[in-house]
């Protein structure tokens, strides 16, 4: 039995989980796992992983548009205690240290007196589809659902800085959001971003897809980072401090690290000794329909949909396999007028002829050329982090 | 302004998922957690910040990693467990969310 056949049973949230082969690579991640009967505020019933803190992952049909609903958008948070009330007349966000003026600012505030922006943007954990490495690694075994696109708006955050006016010497932002932990001395989810790193298309937002954000993706106010994994888009907004000097923090120095090598990766017994944030977001894509161990009917039209991005370099093509790989297609892409951080929606038909199993795989390439590699080919490390085999499902022709 | 105050006020109201002035509840999910020597020690010290589900959906792991994962909680999330009650966690991870494999 293949180990995905396996998963496919597996009862993720129940805990059913199985040893994995002590191959150093990749294979395909976790498909078809429960989806829970409970459901979160403002949320369909997910993928559930944890209920504190809130880890809810959404299933694989949701990749089958461009745009996730926010009800099945996935959602991860950090520490145990995040406010689930929030005084919206009392709510500010404080921008403060190395500026002229330090100021606080309300919501309605933020919405009137500022330029309003609209970005179209995927968001991706950085330890989406950590289920396909092996031996398995540290962390939540995702499957392919922590990620998400949505049209945000709100204020860009240079404005907001312009407003304060940066002192000479300003060089680090740190965001801080207002989840807390159950004991006072653990770190903050704080992170920090150079200055330089920062573009037009930074946004603080406080909508999505036409609504205020649900609270489990941090309402009121959250960092909206294009082509940034999300470990960087700072949930319940409430800080943001500007700095000369870079300051130690444990989710910036010890988690959310690859390799600082080329290949940005090493082996479990050899670790490598130096890593780096992950930041940029690789190209990547996944199949939202049909899914594996759907049945179909052969002869019958077939649409596989699906989703494709990167980090904004800008998806140039999308092969489709219907032959387990030999043979690639050109799928049909959408007309790209999201952006180019936007998921980028792709769909290729075509009618089976042979009875029994047909697995369907797709592949995005870029704009700098950069394509998936096969699941096999992706290399290991040790947090499980940027995985981006090329996708693939299997269906049995009836 | 007074009409445009108005139009945001109202268009804000529209938007929302929560009415304002509502706090949300975020459900308890009982995880399946196995039962054993050092359970105790678990419940007192691990739920505090996280779920079971943190547990069972890390897949099964090395001895060397779920010691790591305890003294990080220790070290870097500063969760006050003893030393005895270290080990004690680290003992029952590994029988019960083991890999075999001592590293």
């Amino acid at each position: 039995m293949k180990r995905r056949d396996f998963f496919k049973t597996s009862l993720a949230a129940a805990g059913a989980l199985s040893v994995g082969s002590t191959l150093q690579a990749a294979h395909q991640p976790l498909t078809g796992q429960l989806i829970s009967k409970l459901n979160f505020p403002e949320k369909r019933p997910m993928i559930t992983y944890s209920d504190r803190p809130p880890l809810l992952e959404s299933p694989r049909h949701v990749f089958a548009r461009s745009i996730t609903n926010n009800d099945e958008f996935f959602v991860r948070w950090h520490m145990p205690e995040i406010p689930t009330y929030i005084d919206i007349e009392k709510f500010r966000i404080k921008v403060s240290g190395l500026v002229e003026t330090e100021f606080e600012i309300s919501l309605h505030d933020l919405k009137t007196q500022y330029e309003q922006v609209e970005v179209t943007a995927a968001l991706q954990c950085g330890g989406n589809s950590r289920s396909a490495f092996s031996p398995t690694t540290g962390g939540i075994q995702w499957g392919s659902g922590a990620m998400g696109c949505a049209k945000w708006k709100g204020v860009r955050l240079r404005d907001l800085l312009h407003r304060a006016g940066l002192k000479k010497g300003a060089k680090w932002i740190g965001f801080n959001g207002l989840e807390t932990a159950s004991y006072y001395k653990t770190p903050n989810f704080i992170r920090e971003l150079q200055l330089e790193e920062l573009d037009d298309h930074v946004i603080v937002a406080y909508e999505m897809n036409g609504e205020d954000l649900p609270y489990l993706n941090g309402y009121p106010l959250r960092l909206v980072i294009p082509g940034t994994y999300s470990d960087s888009w700072v949930k319940m907004l409430s800080e943001i401090r500007v700095t000369r000097e870079y300051e130690k923090l444990f989710f910036m120095d010890i988690a959310y690290r690859v390799p600082d090598n080329d290949c940005e990766c090493e082996t479990p017994e050899k670790k490598y000794p130096r890593t780096k944030p992950i930041t940029k977001m690789n190209v990547k894509s996944v199949i939202g329909y049909p899914e594996t161990g759907a049945l179909v009917q052969n002869g019958s039209h077939i649409v596989v949909r699906g989703v494709a991005f990167d980090d904004g370099t800008g998806i140039t093509s999308v092969k489709v396999s219907v032959d387990g790989g030999k043979t690639w297609n050109d799928a049909t892409l959408d007309d790209g007028s999201a952006g180019r951080y936007a998921f980028r929606g792709f769909r290729h038909s075509f009618k089976p002829q042979t009875l029994g199993k047909l697995t369907i795989m797709a592949k995005a390439i870029n704009r700098a050329g950069k394509e998936q590699p096969l699941d096999k080919d992706v290399k290991w490390n040790h947090g499980g982090y940027k995985y981006n085999g090329i996708d693939e499902i299997t269906v049995e022709v009836i | 302004m007074k009409k445009l105050l108005l139009i945001a006020l109202m268009a804000s109201a529209l938007f929302a998922q929560v009415k304002q002035g509502e706090d949300i509840a975020v459900p308890y999910i009982p995880y399946p957690i196995k039962m054993g020597k050092g359970f105790n020690a678990v419940q007192a010290n691990c739920l505090t910040c996280h779920s079971f589900g943190y547990i069972i959906n890390q897949g099964p792991q090395s001895k060397d990693f779920w010691a790591g994962k305890v003294i990080k909680m220790v070290m870097h999330f500063k969760a006050p467990i003893d030393k005895k009650d270290t080990q004690t966690i680290i003992d029952y991870l590994f029988k019960h969310y083991g890999n075999g494999k001592l590293k």
